[in-house]
């Protein structure tokens, strides 16, 4: 029988690599996202205590940083997990309805919350935390959260409602879900005031990082950073999810329930991340391709190298998005056109397949 | 020997509301294999996915006195193993990773498997002859060789009966008397018994002490090579596969086995 070994030391010190050089140009962009845009700051100008370099560094630039980490860490891995789930290369976060019951939801909230609230009016929340919650951005932060987390919660129960429960079915009610949720915002943008509700909604629609604000920080990391944890902790129960139904049962996988934890994690770490960014277009379908044309396994370090490919290209396409004209672009335009190219020369220059 | 190991009580199952199986009863014995033959849609893998449950099925399935119906499916995974036609192995996993998955009804959501897990993963890949190939991406091997990675799952997760879906379709004649020589040490004198669909009538008759005949989804006879008389076997057969000539003749060093012969005088299947 002839020996097809793999050379595994090889393999091992070659992900080591990748993962290192993954992590080095990450931080090498995001200390290049943490000086440049309108206000250039410098480590100088910082360590010399200049107040406004100061504030700016903390309210802009920090929070600024951090979220295109995260949510391009987290739109990797998440991408990842639903290529895994549903034995489908083109799956995106967006395949169970995620993106767009969020995108319903920013509308909702760019239209009913973001201009009747008031700090008083807050069911007698104290009065910074008022305050918070009545500034537009928080309250369309909230609503694309909540809408994007009930699209995938129809998703599921109706997943669950069609004979055999697979996950064939999950995507059939996904596509459903997505369709009613693209409903809804087109009514929502046809109730919308030309000026100025439409015009925020389409901004969102596009993406930007533009209005992250350093309040909405704690909250994003820890949910983020709890959803990324356990799916890596879930990672062997990924694995025996990314066998066919039959197998998985076989081997003593409670399908439904596993299956149904790890696309909640998945989902929130979705809607944590385009909540407070909008939508960001390819980077979930992207990344972990990425990793996995470059490394060629299935391994916990993929998943990871595709959630710093994902933290790589937004926080590549930020910079390009805020520097490229004197205005600040749609971040989405950039993560397309810097992913699609790099894609394609993978996909032909590699020797892996990125599925079978 | 005894015979209450494994019984199946008018089993019917299908898909939807086509009915492939219809009232097929057998029992296994402790420490047997018993070869499932028909041709192909005769309802072999359906009869295999109705005892494990993965088809709705009618009929009742009791392993040493307990109806399968009632188990959880956990208690069901350390009870029962199903090896597909083909596994569903879609992402590139060295090959211990593939054996270690064997190892997960005894394992917690979270836990990971031990050392000692990963050592029996490791000789069980040996067993089946992939020394020294744990690294080997899963993806690379032939279609031969990820029957028997799969094989080394299944003699990891030791479970009282197995289920074997052809698992020798893409075998060579080698690997294919190997595998099932593998099965039977590992069945052998052990609280387990073994139901695999096979193709090949040869190898059937070579390594299953029951044979379990299907015709258009009817146990049409149930056969045991070791006494069975050679008319009433190449009767079934024929029923099954056409005119056939079942005889009897001597390997080289002098054992009697049985080979089966089509009605254009050559070995079966020609």
């Amino acid at each position: 029988m002839p020996r097809t070994d793999f050379p595994s030391r090889r393999s091992s010190r070659r992900e080591k690599v990748l993962l290192a050089a993954a992590l080095l140009l990450t931080i090498s962009l995001g200390v290049l996202s943490l000086m440049v845009g309108k206000y250039p700051l410098t480590p100088a100008l910082l360590l010399a205590g200049d107040e406004q370099a100061l504030r700016v560094f903390v309210t802009l630039r920090v929070p600024r940083t951090c979220m295109a980490l995260l949510g391009g860490l987290g739109l990797g891995i998440a991408g990842g997990v639903f290529q895994t789930v549903f034995h489908n290369p083109l799956a995106s976060p967006d395949i169970i309805g995620v993106s767009s019951g969020a995108s319903a939801g920013a509308a909702f909230g760019i239209l009913f919350l973001s201009p009747g609230l008031s700090p008083g009016g807050l069911f007698g929340l104290p009065g910074g935390l008022a305050h918070i919650l009545s500034s537009g951005a928080v309250s369309v932060t909230l609503s694309a959260f909540l809408g994007g987390l009930l699209a995938v919660l129809l998703t599921l129960a109706l997943g669950a409602l069609a004979p055999g429960k697979s996950s064939a079915s999950i995507v059939l009610a996904g596509i459903a879900v997505h369709s009613l949720a693209q409903t809804l915002l087109m009514g929502l943008k046809l109730l919308a005031d030309p000026e100025r509700e439409l015009a925020s909604v389409e901004y969102w629609l596009m993406g930007s990082l533009n209005g992250v604000s350093l309040h909405r920080l704690p909250a994003t990391l820890f949910i983020g950073l709890g959803c990324a944890g356990g799916i890596f902790l879930l990672y062997r129960q990924l694995l025996l999810l990314s066998l066919e139904e039959s197998e998985s049962r076989m081997l003593g996988v409670h399908v439904g329930r596993v299956r149904l934890l790890i696309l909640l994690l998945a989902t929130l770490l979705t809607a944590c991340a385009i909540s407070n960014t909008g939508l960001i277009s390819f980077v979930g379908l992207l990344a972990p391709h990425t990793a996995r044309l470059l490394t060629g396994t299935g391994r916990p370090s993929t998943l990871l190298l595709g959630g710093f490919a994902g933290s790589i290209l937004l926080l590549g396409a930020d910079l390009l998005a805020r520097s490229v004209s004197s205005g600040e672009l749609p971040v989405s335009i950039f993560t397309s056109l810097l992913g699609a190219p790099f894609l394609i020369y993978l996909l032909v220059k590699s020797a892996h397949t990125p599925y079978r | 020997m005894d015979p209450a190991f494994f019984t199946a009580k008018n089993i019917s199952a299908g898909y939807g509301k086509q009915t492939v199986l219809e009232d097929v009863s057998f029992s296994l014995e402790p420490g047997t294999i018993t070869g499932l033959l028909g041709a192909n849609g005769s309802g072999k893998s359906t009869l295999l996915k109705a005892v494990c449950r993965l088809l709705p099925a009618r009929g009742t399935c009791l392993l040493k006195g307990q109806p399968l119906d009632t188990l959880p499916r956990r208690r069901l995974a350390k009870e029962i193993s199903y090896i597909p036609q083909r596994s569903g192995v879609i992402l590139s996993l060295p090959l211990l990773e593939v054996v270690l998955m064997g190892f997960n009804p005894g394992l917690g959501l979270l836990q990971r498997p031990s050392r000692t897990q990963r050592d029996a993963a490791r000789q069980a890949l040996a067993a089946v002859g992939l020394t020294g190939m744990e690294d080997t991406d899963y993806l690379t091997l032939s279609e031969g060789q990820k029957q028997l990675c799969i094989l080394a799952r299944t003699l990891v997760e030791d479970t009282s009966l197995l289920l074997l879906d052809e698992p020798d379709s893409a075998l060579d004649f080698h690997n294919r008397c190997h595998s099932l020589q593998i099965l039977q040490g590992l069945i052998r004198n052990q609280e387990k018994a073994a139901l695999v669909s096979v193709h090949d009538p040869l190898l059937a008759l070579d390594f299953c002490q029951q044979l379990l005949l299907l015709k258009e989804g009817r146990c049409m006879a149930l056969l045991h090579p070791a006494y069975d008389s050679l008319n009433d076997m190449q009767e079934a057969f024929s029923q099954i596969y056409g005119p056939v000539s079942l005889i009897r003749c001597p390997d080289r060093s002098g054992r009697e086995r049985l080979v089966l012969l089509s009605e254009h005088g050559t070995a079966f299947p020609c």
